[in-house]
């Protein structure tokens, strides 16, 4: 589970976010679908993600893998996840996938609003959702809405509050920039939807307001 | 997940990077306290110590244990329960498996999300409101199904409660006739809940991307909003096996 309806932020900043993901149902039809998600792929790789992952590897293109690597390492059943850092991106691959018709079950997170226009824009006709109720339960005890909004690009919780912290506070000491800084924080998400570029736009704009101490 | 002491040069680089917040300083090295420790490999998977001190324990796959990786642990294989992964497929391939269908609803709690991570005691807490109020079409595929000992009551297998994990997912499919109750009964469980969870509902669309209007009268008839950001299965798989 992926958790990327839960992502945290302004609307101005989930603008430039929209997880991808290419799903293969189990008993529906596994049979043949490597060489249609390879393709799919491709399309995506065209299309210019800003991460991604497939099943198979567990490492996203920050974690050390090249993108031949996630092509290579497609077989029967393999799900890739990606993201893209702007909506053309994303209107791209969906375009792509259409031509393609290789019926394979493709999900988009991101605001319904922009989801709908680009629907709308390429002739899909959109067929389940999935709408976020928020937190619930002892919300007082979860780090501040800021910090959510790295923590929240990680779908697997991989990345932690306490990380964070530790770059901003590094990225204030001067050791690391925030480009670098957001690739620390980019390589523990397991899932592949973590956005470096978002993530470094939120530190740009959070460091300066930030005193981090050493816990 | 565990340190050798003996190898460990307390440089403290692994510390920030756990999300239970489980690995802290004790005589200058880093120790994990193994209670807090959810055993999702992210210390280990994330290669940052630079003398090798960071190792898988040797208890991590026994049971009951075994179950803080498999639902931590996003690489994690090893299925106690018998079903792969944390939850389903829920809405992702629901244009292919059709699992819910029109004038259908699906609701999904996920316990200890985002960051805090629960007790599976928590998960019983939950399942036993739910039963209590005649809910229990918890959804066969996913994992908690094969942890309740007793569906009348909600009652986890005795042995799951003290298990620490980040987070595991109740999914149930309930008529809309039926909404109303879930979220009645979801809400007024909160306060006992020693976490959080996030909740969300999914349905087929109306054309053009328009969210059924009855799924969103039930939602604030029972004081809920919802986030102006979702996931969509976009209509373009089918079935072919
Ligand atoms: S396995 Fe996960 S929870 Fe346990 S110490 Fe490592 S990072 Fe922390
Ligand atoms: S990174 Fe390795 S050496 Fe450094 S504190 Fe952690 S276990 Fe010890």
């Amino acid at each position: 589970m992926t958790h990327s309806l839960h992502r945290e932020g302004t609307i101005d900043s989930l603008e430039r976010d929209y997880a991808l993901f290419i799903y293969p149902a189990r008993g529906f039809n596994y049979k043949g679908c490597a060489p249609k998600v390879r393709r799919l792929v491709e399309i995506v790789y065209q299309a210019g993600p800003v991460n991604m992952i497939a099943t198979t590897l567990r490492h996203n293109l920050y974690s050390g893998v090249r993108p031949e690597e996630v092509l290579d390492s497609i077989k029967e059943g393999s799900r890739v996840f990606s993201v893209f850092n702007n909506r053309e991106g994303i209107k791209e691959a969906l375009k792509g996938f259409k031509a393609a018709d290789e019926g394979i079950s493709i999900v988009v997170s991101g605001l319904i609003d922009r989801v709908r226009e680009i629907a709308l824009e390429i002739g899909l006709d959109p067929h389940t959702i999935n709408i976020s109720l928020g937190v619930h339960g002892g919300t007082d005890r979860l780090p501040p809405p800021d910090i959510r909004q790295f923590t929240t690009m990680c779908g697997h919780g991989m990345v932690s509050p306490l990380l964070v912290r530790d770059v901003i506070r590094r990225i204030n000491s001067g050791k690391i920039s925030s480009w670098d800084g957001s690739l620390v924080l980019a390589k523990p998400c397991a899932c592949g939807i973590y956005n470096p570029h978002r993530s470094a736009e939120l530190l740009e704009e959070l460091t300066p307001l930030y005193t981090v101490a050493r816990r | 997940m565990i340190i050798y002491k003996e190898v460990c040069v307390g440089c403290g680089r692994c510390q920030p990077y756990c999300p239970a917040g489980a690995i802290a300083f004790e005589d200058m090295k880093s120790v994990v306290e193994q209670d807090a420790c959810y055993e999702c490999g992210n210390c280990l998977r994330v290669a940052i110590c630079p003398v090798d001190a960071i190792h898988d324990s040797p208890q991590v796959y026994q049971y009951p244990r075994a179950l803080r990786k498999y639902f931590s642990d996003p690489c994690a294989t090893h299925a106690v329960t018998g079903i792969e992964g944390r939850g389903t497929e829920e809405s992702k391939t629901n244009d292919v498996t059709e699992r819910c269908g029109p004038g259908e609803f699906g609701v999904a709690i996920e316990v200890g999300r985002p960051t805090l991570g629960m007790g599976l005691a928590d998960i019983q807490r939950i399942t036993r409101a739910l039963a209590r109020s005649g809910i229990t079409e918890i959804e066969p595929q996913n994992p908690i199904h094969s942890m309740i000992a007793d569906p009348a009551t909600g009652d986890l297998k005795v042995e799951m409660l003290n298990e620490r994990v980040l987070s595991a997912i109740i999914e149930l499919q309930v008529t809309p006739e039926r909404l109303p109750d879930v979220l009645r009964t979801i809400k007024a469980v909160a306060n006992e809940v020693d976490s959080v969870f996030t909740l969300d509902v999914f349905t087929t669309l109306e054309p053009g991307l328009t969210i059924p209007r009855k799924l969103l009268d039930i939602v604030e008839a029972e004081g809920f909003t919802w986030r102006p950001n979702a996931k969509i299965n976009m209509g373009l798989g089918r079935a072919s096996d």
